[in-house]
């Protein structure tokens, strides 16, 4: 157990830049003030390690107390591996019921059922989201601390975002989650990424929507520059429409920094000038991958100045509104246009 | 199909009407911008993403001088673009009143032929084509000088001279095959 919470606590030391370091501490609040003001924060990270664990051991730290250090640092700064969200669906009547003392007790339990050496730890942050910190061992061995899951969801929403996950634990935290939140099925909602909140936001949807309207809105006055009475734009109009549509379809303002975007072709392939593709029977399977610093925006911008036709294809603009960033394209049965599959 | 006329409105006094069309709608806000600076004349900048223009725009639109096609080399678009907007203008324009500017020509990833049909389409109309640097400030002074003495001179407010007179002076010509053989 000691060596373990050593290993743990160098680790996280290695992990944690320094100019995160003081911040973390302090918000951890389990050294005392002098032992931090002594901290030389010059001195490299081994060096600092040792320092950290010689105060450990005088305060009589336990495993639990470095795994909270290390769940204070990925709350604030948890753009780090990626990120996959599930949903929650089929609730029971009791769903909306659930708080946070009973979700906490019920998935601990669970996951205890299921598998026997596992350590839960769970933290409520301020914006109402429950993180949870999920080290997992198997019947044999003792929860391995090195590689923790983390697992973050918003009560009586259907959402779960997790990272390092793997299959084999899919299962069992899914199951601990869907009886824990009173729900019949969990699936995997497509959509992942290294930006924790882009995922979030963009799912939840808390980003600025814009709707069909009559009379031009804000948007208009927002976008018109201080125009030189001598320059006039002939198609404004238009302009103005073409805003209008990509604002519909990708929101308004700041969008979320989704970074990339998947699409999975099995689609025949059609070029009248390449027949000996064309008439293949099977479908031609490739993966169209789009990335950016900030997707979404970049769309906005294709759609807003023309280069991408409006209205906008359901393709780029299933993107937001069913908030995926993975999709399957199948040809349809009857017809030759391409359709977005549901099912994966 | 509305056509656009060199001659459908009276001109005014000492005003020059320029007209930049460009698909990508990027380097004609900017380009505006400087050439609007110009204070000898009065002038008047209308910006179009293609041709033709819209209707209802029709009696607040001043007589336009001369048409600029703005096309972006990196984007075969652009060049479709002012090829298709072309049939929308009245063929009086094209006796000196239409030039081309291009874009991007300098960019590596450009395809030698795109250049060469743009050259060959602005020869095949007899008109001017223009290389401007979109990127810095300079450049679009430059090319903002440059379209000011072609309009100067298609607004008619240089004396002894015409539009179709500079025209002939300065409009595109191709390096036909032949040529070249016979110096090989």
């Amino acid at each position: 157990m000691e060596d373990q919470m050593k290993s743990l606590l160098r680790q996280l030391v290695r992990r944690i830049p320094i100019r995160f370091l003081k911040v973390t501490l302090e918000k951890w609040g389990r050294l005392t003030v002098a032992q931090q003001q002594n901290i030389d924060f010059t001195q490299t990270k081994w060096a600092l390690a040792d320092e950290l664990i010689a105060y450990s051991e005088e305060n009589r730290l336990t495993l639990r107390h470095i795994t909270e250090l290390e769940m204070i640092y990925v709350i604030d700064n948890p753009n780090q591996g990626m990120w996959h969200a599930f949903q929650l669906v089929d609730p029971e009547s009791d769903a909306p019921a659930v708080e946070l003392m009973q979700f906490k007790e019920q998935f601990k339990s669970h996951l205890n059922e299921l598998v026997r050496n596992v350590s839960v730890k769970m933290k409520k942050n301020t914006d109402e989201a429950v993180w949870i910190r999920i080290a997992w061992g198997d019947s044999c061995s003792r929860p391995n601390n090195m590689r923790p899951t983390y697992v973050v969801h918003y009560l009586q929403t259907p959402y779960v975002f997790v990272t390092r996950l793997t299959s084999k634990q899919k299962t069992l935290l899914s199951q601990a989650m869907i009886i824990a939140t009173r729900h019949q099925a969990i699936k995997d909602a497509h959509l992942s990424g290294r930006n924790f909140s882009a995922i979030r936001d963009l799912l939840m949807q808390e980003y600025e929507q814009v709707f069909p309207a009559k009379y031009p809105s804000a948007l208009v006055e927002r976008n018109q520059i201080a125009a030189l009475p001598n320059i006039e734009r002939e198609q404004a109009e238009a302009e103005v429409n073409r805003l209008q549509m990509a604002c519909e379809a990708f929101g308004g303002g700041k969008l979320p920094q989704l970074q990339s975007v998947v699409y999975k072709l099995e689609t025949k392939f059609k070029d009248p000038s390449n027949q000996t593709f064309t008439e293949r029977e099977k479908p031609f399977n490739c993966v169209v991958t789009f990335t950016s610093k900030n997707l979404l925006e970049s769309l906005r911008h294709c759609a807003s100045s023309g280069i991408a036709s409006t209205p906008i294809t359901p393709l780029l603009s299933s993107i937001p509104r069913r908030g995926r960033n993975y999709f399957v394209i199948t040809d349809k049965v009857s017809g030759p246009s391409s359709q977005i599959n549901p099912t994966v | 199909m509305s056509l656009l006329k060199p001659f459908s409105r009276r001109p005014a006094l000492n005003t020059a009407t320029i007209l930049l069309v460009e698909r990508e709608e990027e380097f004609q806000q900017r380009l505006a911008e400087v050439l609007v600076e110009e204070t000898a004349v009065t002038l008047n900048v209308r910006l179009a993403k293609s041709l033709p223009l819209p209707f209802e725009n029709q009696h607040s639109r001043p007589r336009i001088d001369l048409v600029v096609f703005i096309v972006n080399l990196t984007s075969e678009l652009s060049l479709q673009s002012a090829r298709a907007s072309l049939k929308y203008l009245d063929p009086g324009y094209f006796l000196g009143k239409v030039c081309f500017m291009a874009t991007n020509a300098r960019n590596a990833a450009v395809p030698q032929e795109r250049l060469d049909t743009l050259r060959g389409l602005a020869a095949s109309l007899r008109c001017t084509l223009l290389f401007a640097e979109d990127q810095t400030a300079d450049g679009a002074t430059n090319a903002s000088e440059r379209l000011l003495t072609i309009l100067k001179v298609a607004a008619g407010l240089v004396p002894m001279t015409t539009a179709l007179y500079l025209s002939n002076l300065t409009m595109c010509t191709v390096p036909s095959n032949t040529n070249e053989v016979d110096f090989d």
